[in-house]
């Protein structure tokens, strides 16, 4: 059966390669270097983080790309042929949001790619919730999931919503 | 009285006021980042604007100044009395009012820079009545069949001979007002084998991670 392919985007410390690692159940291969300017964390991803999951005779690819703006090719290379996008964002940074609607718009405009957005750190108040993000964001209050990014029953939640308004042709 | 001088000593909106009460033309060279330039002033207002040998539009005029306005590199000559052979659409901007009107864009502008859309974005339409902004009306007409169909800032930025980001401020603020939307190819139908596929995959994935039952409430 043909691999499917995911791809986990956002700002710099959203919480893409903490997902995969939750998520996935090979070893997580990350391409993290210490952040050369102040990002509010140590290190970042700089080309792409992957995981996968073997589900039966199906096999899932999760790709997390960068988030700065100058790995912007990243984000076609990996949009190319994906199922779904996952597009997450920190629920108590809102100064992020611009940023990732910025993002959002430049995938979603240039392919035809599904997407869901993922607001993290809903088990930590004080937090945007996922309603609130959706009319920041001007999308439909169904793409927006919040989630607790480690706990793999969480994580998996806007997977599962952006697969269900896939089939459901949304 | 000759009036000469560059930029680098005695920017345009230096200029601007003390030019404003004559009439005649402008002329500004050697610029870093425009071919010459020509501003033709009667009676406090600017009438007309010649890139090289050719009038422009409004909305070119207003990209033009606000470039001069930046601009510190380049020569300028005041000709008295001169007038432009042809204008097929005067502008008749009161230069202290444009003046304003400038400054504000080029202070929103170094405000806005780190929001601007990404240039290959591709926007569209969402009203199709022209904002009440002059400036972002002048945008607005000459963009709107373009953006009827969908186009980026990288492309108006060609068509319009306009600088890169100057059409993504402008494809911000209409995006603000919410005259435009960017464009989500995710609404196009799936084909049958991607739902096929979703199905299968959704099924999987709530058998891995909540059991048998597969119960996931959300």
């Amino acid at each position: 059966m043909e691999p499917l392919k995911i791809v986990i985007a956002g700002p710099v410390g959203a919480g893409k390669s903490t997902i995969i690692r939750t998520l996935s159940e090979t070893e997580v291969v990350d391409t993290d270097a210490f952040a050369s300017e102040d990002i509010g964390k140590k290190t970042t991803t700089v080309a792409m983080d992957y995981g996968t999951l073997h589900l039966g005779d199906q096999l899932l690819y999760l790709f997390g790309t960068p988030g700065q703006d100058r790995f912007d090719f990243m984000w076609d290379v990996l949009s190319e042929g994906a199922l779904g996008l996952l597009l997450l964002i920190r629920g108590d940074r809102p100064e992020d949001f611009v940023p990732a609607r910025r993002l959002l718009d430049y995938i979603t405009s240039r392919h035809s790619i599904p997407y869901v957005l993922g607001v993290t750190r809903q088990d930590q108040p004080p937090v945007w919730e996922p309603e609130e993000v959706a009319v920041f964001f001007g999308v439909p209050a169904e793409r927006v999931v919040g989630l607790n990014a480690k706990d793999p029953r969480s994580a998996i939640g806007p997977l599962l919503r952006l697969l269900e308004l896939l089939i459901e042709n949304k | 009285m000759a009036i000469f001088g560059n930029l680098n000593h005695m920017s345009l909106d230096d200029l601007l006021p003390f030019i404003s009460s004559r009439d005649g033309a402008l002329e500004l060279f050697n610029l870093k980042r425009l071919p010459q330039i020509t501003l033709f002033f009667q009676k406090g207002k600017l009438i007309c604007v010649y890139q090289g040998n050719k009038p422009v539009d409004a909305l070119q005029a207003r990209s033009i100044i606000g470039e001069l306005i930046d601009a510190r590199k380049g020569g300028f000559e005041f000709m008295p009395k001169a007038k432009p052979k042809s204008c097929p659409e005067a502008l008749n901007w009161p230069v202290d009012r444009l003046l304003i009107s400038i400054t504000t864009t080029s202070d929103e502008f170094a405000q806005l820079a780190d929001r601007f859309p990404h240039p290959e974005t591709v926007f569209k339409l969402a009203k199709d009545t022209a904002p009440d902004d002059t400036r972002l009306a002048d945008f607005w007409k000459q963009t709107h069949e373009y953006l009827k169909k969908g186009t980026s800032a990288q492309s108006l930025a060609g068509r319009l001979g306009m600088p890169l980001d100057h059409t993504r401020f402008y494809l911000l603020k209409l995006q603000q007002l919410g005259a435009v939307t960017a464009v989500r190819n995710s609404q196009e139908k799936p084909s049958t084998k991607r739902t096929g596929a979703a199905a299968r995959l959704l099924k999987s994935l709530k058998k891995h991670f909540f059991g048998e039952d597969g119960a996931w409430s959300h």
